[in-house]
């Protein structure tokens, strides 16, 4: 099986192939979607969830530590963009701050708990904190709404130069937000890539000896959970936007799994982009096999519990081993991508 | 401290349930190092299948099930307490099947296939039984409420703890006091070792996991009078059974029942106070323990910590 680890040494180059695909499949997407019979808002959602699941793969697949209540972190980000809207002012880059905040924080928080912690512990703890948030949400009527949320939360426009893009077009905001996850992905392949990066994998594959190399690993634990919260609230904000409202059910510990599920089956444990497949996967599943049964999820659990019992190397680590059985294939660097 | 008295004996056999509920997890934990997230669905199935056996559309319109619908509803629940379960304990045995490749591998990969399961295992119940909330049954005898010191107490919670003490008591003696406890704490110890003793350790796995999943059954029997029958109703027990078992110290059985009747305590307690908050006091609890102590109450190393 090929880990994340097997890296190429030019790897840490800002634009590569499979970037440019990406870029050139977000730029012209509004285009195609309708075409397949999709629609332009599933763009926005999984955009955002591909926000989600790279930040979150940051902990999940290339530290090893496996978070069950990452939704907490996108719901505080939600809400902060919504509180933001309702309190302090209607600004765009104000809500997406103080989301980015509001997670950051809870995530610092949260991670001095659990960073100490490993293995199922660790998935314990956050399982434990995940559902802390949620409940909280759903307690907190005054702040939060309760179980019904935040409703009308507005879609500020976007200020460039004098004229300012209305985001209420879901066209214009799926660029808005194909925009950050370029900027997003870009960070997080700097990120994997640095030194910092190479310490997180390092914890993944012997945390003991790591820690006797001489890195104070809770540090750099703590510091991957509270980067890749920062990224969920990102995505929370984002998605307080496309919703226009902020509940608590993104929280609860279905949701969390959920993206568990998706970052692995995508492939996220040996590819830097298996997150990107895996949120396409359960999206296209979504609405196709959504649409043609009501039991949608049961074949979607039913095709998770079979790639983890054959192939828990997920869909790009399918297409790797596709890839390398090539003459003369390329997969040393395949996995590396 | 009088008004006291009932949230006490509500907090004790909230905990006793809850230590009923946690029993089949820990004995999974315990021998086989697999956290079984599909364990809250099981307890639903075996809920379910009960429901069933209770009613007579399982036989059709036949002569049996005229015969069977004239029976007395007690008859009926013990009846059903003891098929609901078995069928869980089937459930689950098709489950360790499934969760063979993942053996020797990081325990993350037994909580996936679990936590994928326990989403098949809910769609199947909403497709069998449909969406809606079911209420099981029950026999008179303990059904109602009854006058004690001045106190309204619940039958069904009384009956219902006790069952769980004599179910804690009768696992427990036979993992301790007969000679098939020991082949199985023996297998949880050092695999290797049973197996060249000439134990067939996947048939020992297979039976320990279908017990392990009919314990969840019965727990699901007997809680769901009291929290209500619904396809999601897994979720809400395996998180509980999960911390309790983390709390008490994986792989320690007093462990787990302490951890449960202090869960239940807990909750109960501040269900006096402010019941709303009263299901996060467990959590609070168990981030507070295990905050100061990594492994639990009881808890020694293991292997899911790598």
């Amino acid at each position: 099986m090929t880990t994340l680890s097997d890296i190429s040494p030019r790897s840490g180059a800002w634009l590569t192939p499979q970037k440019l695909l990406l870029a050139a499949i977000l730029l012209t997407a509004p285009y195609w979607l309708p075409a397949i019979g999709l629609y332009q808002y599933i763009g926005v959602e999984m955009v955002i969830w591909i926000v989600y699941a790279m930040g979150f793969n940051i902990l999940f697949g290339y530290t090893g530590l496996h978070s069950f209540g990452h939704g907490a972190y996108l719901g505080v980000g939600a809400y902060a963009f919504g509180l933001f809207q309702h309190h302090v002012a209607v600004s765009l880059w104000g809500g997406l701050g103080a989301a980015v905040a509001a997670a950051a924080l809870a995530g610092a928080l949260v991670g001095l708990f659990v960073s100490h912690r490993r293995g199922i512990y660790y998935a314990l703890m956050t399982i434990a904190f995940g559902q802390v948030f949620w409940f909280s949400a759903i307690k907190l009527h005054g702040l939060t709404g309760g179980e019904d949320g935040l409703l009308n939360i507005p879609r500020p426009g976007l200020r460039l130069g004098l004229a300012t893009v209305d985001l209420n077009d879901n066209v214009a905001f799926f660029y808005f937000a194909a925009a950050i996850l370029l900027v997003v992905v870009i960070g997080i392949w700097r990120l994997v890539h640095s030194p910092f990066g190479r310490v997180l994998q390092a914890i993944r594959q012997n945390e003991t000896r790591a820690a006797f190399v001489g890195y104070e690993v809770w540090r750099f634990k703590w510091a991957a959970f509270v980067v890749s919260a920062m990224i969920a609230g990102l995505a929370g904000g984002m998605f307080a936007m496309a919703q226009e409202s902020a509940y608590p059910d993104v929280m609860s510990l279905h949701q969390s799994g959920l993206i568990v599920m998706m970052v692995l089956v995508g492939g996220g444990l040996v590819s830097f982009w298996g997150p990107v497949l895996g949120v396409v996967l359960y999206f296209v599943a979504r609405d196709v096999l959504g649409g043609l049964t009501e039991t949608w999820l049961l074949w979607y659990g039913l095709m998770f519990v079979a790639m983890v019992m054959f192939r828990p190397e997920g869909l790009a680590g399918i297409l790797a081993s596709l890839r390398g059985a090539v003459p003369g294939g390329r997969r040393r660097e395949i996995a590396a991508e | 401290m009088t008004q006291l008295v009932p949230h006490l004996f509500n907090g004790l056999t909230l905990g006793l349930l809850f230590a009923l509920i946690a029993l089949g997890f820990t004995l999974i934990v315990g021998v086989m190092e697999v956290i079984n997230l599909a364990h809250g669905s099981l307890f639903a199935l075996g809920a379910y299948f009960a429901y069933s056996v209770l009613g007579s559309g399982w036989a059709g319109e036949t002569a049996l099930a005229a015969w069977w619908a004239g029976l007395p509803i007690a008859a009926r629940y013990t009846v059903a307490l003891v098929i609901g379960p078995l069928l869980a304990g089937l459930a689950g045995m098709v489950l360790e099947v499934c969760l063979r490749p993942t053996y020797g591998k990081a325990p993350l990969y037994g909580l996936l296939l679990t936590f994928g399961a326990a989403l098949v295992i809910e769609e199947l119940i909403r497709l069998g039984w449909g969406t809606g909330e079911r209420n099981l049954a029950l026999p008179q005898s303990i059904n109602g409420a009854m006058f004690l010191g001045g106190l309204i107490f619940s039958k069904y919670k009384i009956f219902a703890a006790g069952f769980a003490v004599l179910a804690i008591l009768g696992v427990w003696v036979f993992l301790e006091k007969t000679p098939y406890g020991a082949i199985i704490k023996a297998g949880a110890h050092d695999s290797e070792m049973v197996r060249a003793l000439g134990y067939d350790l996947s048939r020992l796995r297979l039976l320990v996991f279908g017990f392990g999943a009919a314990l969840a059954g019965l727990a699901g029997v007997v809680m769901v009078p009291i929290w209500g029958l619904r396809p999601h109703v897994g979720i809400d027990v395996v998180i509980p059974a999960f911390l309790i078992i983390v709390l008490g110290g994986v792989g320690s059985f007093w462990g787990s029942v302490v951890a449960a009747i202090l869960v239940g305590l807990a909750v109960g307690l501040t269900g006096a106070y402010a019941s709303a908050w009263s299901m996060m006091s467990m959590y609070v609890l168990l981030i507070a323990v295990v905050g100061f102590r990594a492994r639990g109450l009881f808890g020694r190393k293991s292997a899911l910590e790598a």
